[in-house]
């Protein structure tokens, strides 16, 4: 019978054995080769892995790209888009692009935490949207979905008990993705009450974190989808052999016309037909009500404010506009825009973020979107035109200093009369 | 006629073969036989044999050769 | 608060592991603690349906006390009566629950999450051939216990395969000799690990990487007639693939379960991309769901239109039930168009099998049959189910209309 039960139950035990000491030896056995064809992909693939990645950014970051948080506007590859003009005139940085559909603040925020040695004394660009900022916050689907457990064991690994990370313990707290491993669960509720890991924590995270880090390394370059990569290289073709703005813009204008014509929105035929022209009678005034003033997405912000001050990150905060003729046809007020704007500038200049790319007004110039909230043709070289030289020039050393009352409900509910209050 | 001949010939009627010389040839496996004629061979045996098989105990792998289907139905006659 | 679906996650194969260990230790040893596979089951079921899937928990629990009511009922009526309507009344009554939740899953209303549960369909099979297993004078005795050990027994209880009441309980009562036992042993471990392979890794290379991509890809080459492309052709072979594996995946685990706990719960799935045609393919295709629909619903269809003589012509009844047939499953699978489409599909297409046949049967010695015409068929057989697959995918659904 001993015989019998170890012809099958042998292999297996041998096989878990082989496994688990692979898993958490200190070697990576040749894996976590990141090849520069991969990381091209990676930087414009937008795929949820590579958020959840830590591998591949890592060994971009520490060649010449540049991280880019924002969301769905990174989508919209056109060839002004910042990753075709980056390659196409040989820029000093590539824009590494992270965000998607639903990435809002706080799964930025636990994107950077892989990656926080790398971004120490760099330069990030960070695109925000006013849609993030509405009353119920971050979406917790796509928190679950866009971020991951490394992202967590890292951050515990070197959290300090400070505000941010006992607010970033109390976010994680209300989001289900947490649930999925209850010692981890209870080391966050620890964070969150401002007490320290047990020792049995610390060393189970520890566990993880080296486990979740193997892993990233063995898996980090499959299956990464060269879709947008392939739009990237059939842009670059479309443009001019050097930068010349007059040119550009000509361009830009000509795609747009092309691209948007069976629409009086100047929205992109491909984007209206899919979906938009079913739905269109029930969206005229939809937003008549919409207000971005009172959110708790704002002290999520302030976490990744937090985190750039921390590794002395120098960031340039851009703005975005919406397609005023959409914004018309739906009732958005421009007060509403306005309002967001100036809470949202507030926020950042009361601390000393001071780069601030403001293209909010700029909706109504012809082919400046591509669709509703994303950026288009000249929209995008309107945000080349900022972003380029803050990366490619030199930069004064910028001089944050934190204020955690932003993490306060007063903050996230405040209107415009009370933001004399926070300075 | 004895149960073998009718079984036999309710077989031939429905396969379109003599099945006399395979006895123990899977009729399923052989696409000789299939539900439609299974269901055939039922109202068959209960007409000529008068015995009633239900479907429920018509488990296929006691029914898939000539000679189990006669050793089934001569338990059934009696 | 610990909870699974059954079979999706590392830590429940551990855990499976360690339930699992007595059971075998025992078996070896000839012994069958029906106390113990109790508990084990008890606390798998918990894990599925406890915490924060509670509300499915108690659906299941009202469902089953109903279930089990109404078919005690029926058992008790049968020993004195006999009476068709009473019959039909009671299968009716067995199937209302599942047929309300899927109806209502079509709607807005929130009928699914008060009395759906994960697995509703595969119980109420069980359920219902219990209940027509009784009619027919076969089952005279049921066995509570061992009635609610085979409906809820948790290996199978979310997708099947769907075991069958006198088979199950044949299982249940006996323990098998040492070697056989070892036999089911290697079995079972063999054919979960196939499973990890299965699941794990083919059905996520093609459901979770591939799949996304060509549909993306299909979306965005919309616009020519039908909006048939290439990307779409993608989609259908890739969505094949991904369905075959993760199901066949899934049952593997459920059958390699079962047989470490000494049942032999039938097989789903056997090489049915070899099959010739489609009669074959649906003997090989999730064959514990197609048998089912084979012994319960067309062969007493047959049944029934023959001894009545509905139809004059014995194929026209044929052809009338693999339609019939064919379209409750598709109803079966859910109220919308490409469900039922799928099913009938298969439907006419088991007529026009059955008669090609038929008429090769007559002609036999005219038509040639070699590899070629062997291979052939094969391939004709895969492609279409595929493109029937493109249709149950619902993917259409989606390229036209959304």
């Amino acid at each position: 019978m001993s015989k019998k039960l170890f012809r099958i139950f042998g292999p297996i035990i041998l096989a878990a054995i082989i496994v688990f000491l692979l898993l958490i030896s200190p070697s990576h056995f040749g894996f976590g080769n990141v090849t520069a064809e991969i990381q091209k992909r990676a930087s414009v693939s937008l795929a949820p892995r590579v958020l959840k990645n830590k591998r591949i950014k890592e060994v971009a970051l520490k060649n010449n790209y540049v991280p880019f948080f924002g969301s769905s506007e990174w989508e919209r590859i056109d060839p002004m888009h910042p990753s075709v003009l980056a390659e196409k005139y040989h820029r000093s940085y590539r824009p590494f692009l992270l965000g998607w559909r639903g990435t809002q603040s706080l799964t930025q925020f636990f994107v950077m935490q892989n990656i926080t040695k790398e971004m120490k004394n760099k330069k990030v660009v960070i695109s925000i949207s006013p849609q993030w900022f509405v009353p119920t916050g971050a979406r917790k689907d796509a928190f679950g979905f866009y971020t991951s457990q490394l992202q967590t064991t890292d951050w515990l690994m070197h959290e300090n008990n400070s505000a941010m990370d006992r607010y970033a313990a109390r976010r994680l707290l209300t989001m289900p993705s947490v649930t999925s491993d209850e010692v981890i669960e209870d080391a966050v509720r620890n964070v969150s009450k401002g007490k320290k890991l047990t020792s049995f924590q610390q060393l189970y995270v520890k566990t993880r974190q080296r486990i979740l880090t193997q892993e990233d390394y063995f898996f980090c370059s499959l299956y990464i989808p060269s879709t947008n990569e392939k739009l990237v290289n059939k842009s670059l073709k479309q443009l001019p052999k050097s930068y010349n703005k007059a040119e550009l813009d000509k361009l830009a204008v000509k795609l747009g016309k092309q691209n948007t014509t069976n629409n009086r929105f100047r929205i992109e035929n491909s984007f209206y037909n899919n979906g938009m022209r079913k739905e269109i009678g029930r969206l005229k005034g939809f937003q008549s009500k919409e207000s971005f003033l009172k959110s708790p997405e704002y002290s999520d912000f302030e976490l990744l404010l937090n985190q750039l001050a921390k590794d002395h990150t120098n960031a340039i905060f851009v703005l975005p506009p919406i397609n005023s003729r959409w914004q018309a046809y739906t009732d958005l007020k421009q007060a509403r825009i306005n309002e967001f704007d100036a809470k949202i500038k507030h926020q950042l200049k009361s601390q000393g973020f001071n780069n601030i790319l403001d293209l909010s007004q700029d909706g109504g110039i012809p082919y400046f979107m591509a669709d509703t909230i994303h950026y288009g043709w000249r929209g995008w070289l309107a945000f080349d035109r900022g972003v380029n030289p803050f990366l490619s020039k030199p930069q004064k050393t910028p001089h944050y200093k934190i204020n955690p009352s932003y993490y306060s409900r007063t903050w996230q509910q405040a209107t415009l009369q009370q933001l004399k209050n926070f300075n | 006629m004895d149960v073998k001949q009718t079984v036999l010939s309710i077989l031939k009627d429905i396969s379109g073969e003599d099945l006399s010389d395979q006895m123990d040839t899977n009729l399923y496996d052989t696409a000789l036989m299939d539900s439609m004629s299974t269901v055939q061979m039922m109202l068959q045996l209960q007409q000529q044999l008068g015995i009633d098989v239900q479907i429920s105990e018509f488990d296929r792998s006691q029914w898939d050769t000539p000679n189990k289907i006669i050793d089934k139905v001569k338990g059934l006659v009696k | 608060m610990l909870s699974f679906e059954p079979y999706e996650d590392p830590a429940y194969f551990g855990i499976l592991l360690l339930g699992l260990l007595p059971i075998m230790i025992m078996m070896l040893y000839g012994h069958r603690s029906r106390i113990y596979e109790n508990i084990i089951s008890l606390f798998f079921l918990f894990l599925t349906f406890g915490g924060p899937s509670w509300h499915e928990g108690a659906a299941l629990i009202v469902y089953m006390v109903y279930e089990t009511c109404l078919t005690y009922f029926y058992l008790h009526y049968r020993k004195n009566n006999n009476k068709s309507w009473v019959f039909y009344l009671t299968v009716f009554l067995a199937a209302l629950p599942l047929a309300t939740v899927k109806i209502s899953q079509q709607t807005t209303s929130n009928i699914p999450s008060l009395i759906g549960f994960m697995g509703i369909s595969y119980l109420t099979f069980r359920v219902v051939q219990t209940i027509m297993e009784t009619r027919d004078g076969v089952l005279k005795k049921i066995n509570w216990v061992t009635f609610l050990e085979f409906v809820l027994f948790f290996p199978t209880i979310s997708s099947g395969p769907i075991d069958r009441y006198r088979r199950f309980e044949k299982d249940y009562r006996s323990i098998p000799k040492r070697d056989d036992y070892l036999e089911m042993l290697s079995k079972g471990i063999h054919y979960i690990f196939l499973g990890f392979l299965y699941k794990f890794i083919l059905a996520y290379f093609f459901g979770t990487y591939l799949l996304p991509q060509v549909e993306a890809a299909a979306m965005h080459a919309r616009g020519g007639f039908l909006d048939i492309s290439w990307p779409l052709i993608g989609v259908m072979y890739t969505y094949s693939m991904d369905l075959f594996f993760d199901f066949a995946g899934y049952s593997l685990f459920a059958v390699g379960t079962s047989y470490v706990m000494g049942i032999k719960t039938p097989m789903n799935f056997n090489r049915p991309w070899q099959s010739h045609n489609f009669k074959e393919f649906w003997n090989r295709w999730h064959m514990s769901l197609s048998f089912w629909f084979r012994d319960y619903i067309y062969m007493r269809l047959l049944y029934t239109f023959m001894k009545n003589k509905t139809f004059k012509s014995m194929t026209t009844a044929a052809n009338v039930t693999y339609v019939l047939n064919m379209m409750i499953m598709g109803f079966w699978h859910g109220v919308t168009w490409y469900y039922v489409t799928y099913g009938l599909f298969h439907g006419f297409g088991l007529v026009i099998n059955d008669t090609w046949l038929k008429y090769k049967k007559k002609h036999r010695e005219s038509i040639p049959s070699n590899w070629f015409t062997k291979g052939f068929s094969i391939l004709l057989t895969a492609n279409l189910v595929c493109f029937s697959f493109l249709i149950f995918s619902g993917f259409l659904n989606t390229l036209w209309f959304k």
